[in-house]
């Protein structure tokens, strides 16, 4: 297996439109989440979410707009961003070996929910023309592969809140096994349609509003959390292999050392602590480390009562006494679930958090929680860490859990 | 704005960005970056600025003046005025 570089980062997100950006919110615990002010707020029992700040009429012409539901609007921007980052990483490539690994939960819920509203509400029969090329899931992949004219694998993954981890290990394992050379792989998702925030909201997992402060509503590993806040975004990673981008004098954000999927196949919403156990166990094998090598964990950390202690819980299982010296990050509290796109950004934060040196601060973590008793790093950055590799957690409904092993760049730290 | 092919260019320029020199009946619509998806769309558009209704067939139409001739039967078969009341459309602009 051949060692497997990150060299190009891009998103769109709550905490900002660039990685720096992004990182540097997330660092200074500033939370992204906040009151939706749209008419069908007041329809919704806590109308919280974490929304990105982008206009795509700033970024693609009015042919692609129209084209393109929001999540796939999303991730072109942020393959573009991550492209342009990666410093010339698709010239003389063989674009046959070069792919797009996308992760998304909902697709094009927007486009549809509009096409809804139009059919339903308004008992029109005219549709939309374009609602089935923005509506499908494989559209944010197809459309990077058309604007960049990568012919390798194009797919798509759909595994509800790890999407895009699975999408990254997906992406990880072809360029390590040699048979790609590059791959754009992450995920997106526009999950804030009315119908869609009612769906969220009937399954009793979103969290009640701060009544002082809405932007601290999601609280993840504190007893009094009470649930997930629904978030929008995307983000995409260049992989190539690590002496590829060293000769092309690369930046290199870090690599990736391997993924471990597992499945539950238990419930359909209840977390298993022996299933995400399995995953971790599975990432570190793929990756071929010691979990004493283990030094910091971004948790998939939603804030639900019932993921938060599972996860502690699943921790302590992989990694007995020495899960006491690992950082436990959940960003989640700051950037809300972006469900399919979760896994991309957590990725994306960790490698940063990797370059930088510090352990990402677990925001809104007021009551500490018997069942939740890691070093979950409450309250504010913890700077000058030695953090040199870090599991990525992403669990989801259905039960299809994904961990990534990254490790930090061989490079002086960023400050 | 009121004949067949003046309204039909208001929507290419909208959609499409293109400025008025480059909209003749004899374009092509490939030529103006209008391939078979926006076709669909324009047909689409169609619907809502003319109020007439697309019949099931498929059409093909590969230049402007196609889709001038083609909404104006489509108008004249359907027995809805193409231009708003009060405007007459001279016959000479007809693509006919």
């Amino acid at each position: 297996m051949r060692r497997v570089a990150v060299s190009g980062l891009g998103v769109v997100s709550p905490l900002g439109n660039s990685a720096a950006d992004c990182f540097a919110t997330a660092r200074a615990g500033r939370s992204g989440v906040h009151l939706l002010e749209i008419p069908f707020a007041g329809r919704l029992n806590a109308p919280l979410a974490a929304t990105a700040r982008f206009d795509a009429s700033d970024h693609f012409d009015a042919t692609r707009v129209r084209m393109l539901d929001r999540f796939s609007l999303f991730a072109l921007f942020a393959a573009n961003q991550a492209l342009a980052d990666a410093q010339g990483a698709l010239a003389g490539l063989d674009l046959d070996r070069a792919g797009v690994f996308v992760g998304t939960g909902m697709g094009g819920t927007l486009t549809m929910d509009a096409g809804y509203q139009t059919l339903y509400a308004e008992a029109s029969d005219r549709i939309k023309p374009f609602t089935v090329l923005m509506g499908m899931h494989n559209a944010a992949a197809a459309w990077i592969g058309i604007e960049h004219g990568l012919r390798g694998p194009n797919l798509t993954y759909s595994t509800a809140c790890s999407s895009s981890a699975v999408a990254i290990g997906e992406a990880w394992l072809r360029v390590a096994s040699g048979q790609l050379e590059l791959a754009l792989a992450g995920g997106a998702e526009a999950p804030l349609s009315n119908g869609s925030l009612k769906a969220w909201e009937a399954l009793h997992t979103l969290a009640t509003v701060d009544a002082e402060t809405p932007s601290a509503s999601c609280r993840p590993f504190s007893k009094n959390r009470s649930g997930m806040v629904l978030g929008e975004g995307a983000a995409m990673l260049v992989i190539e292999p690590l002496e590829r981008a060293l000769a092309r004098g690369a930046v290199i954000h870090g690599e990736i050392l391997g993924c471990g999927l597992s499945n539950d196949a238990s419930h359909i919403t209840r977390p298993s602590v022996a299933g995400q156990a399995a995953a971790m166990r599975a990432a570190l094998r793929a990756a071929a480390i010691d979990a004493q090598a283990v030094d910091a964990i971004n948790a998939h950390g939603t804030g639900t009562q019932a993921n938060d202690s599972a996860e502690t819980a699943a921790i302590r299982a992989v990694f007995g006494e020495h899960a006491e010296r690992i950082a436990v990050s959940a960003t989640k509290a700051l950037h809300g679930h972006l469900l399919g796109a979760a896994g991309a950004l957590e990725c994306l934060l960790s490698l940063q958090a990797m370059r930088h040196g510090v352990a990402l601060p677990t925001m809104h973590l007021q009551q500490p929680d018997p069942e939740c008793d890691l070093d979950y790093v409450p309250g504010a950055v913890r700077e000058g860490v030695a953090v040199r590799t870090m599991l990525s957690n992403s669990f989801a409904f259905g039960g299809s859990n994904a961990v990534l092993v990254l490790r930090a760049a061989d490079a002086p730290r960023l400050q | 704005m009121n004949t067949t092919f003046e309204r039909l260019s208001a929507i290419l320029m909208k959609d499409y960005v293109l400025s008025a020199d480059r909209l003749t009946l004899d374009a092509p619509l490939e030529g103006l970056g209008i391939d078979s998806l926006g076709t669909v769309e324009l047909l689409w558009n169609i619907e809502d600025e003319f109020k007439v209704k697309l019949p099931a067939e498929p059409v093909q139409l590969l230049t402007v003046g196609d889709v001038v001739r083609y909404v104006d039967d489509l108008v004249a078969s359907q027995g809805r005025p193409a231009a708003p009341a009060g405007v007459v459309v001279p016959p000479g602009l007809r693509a006919t």
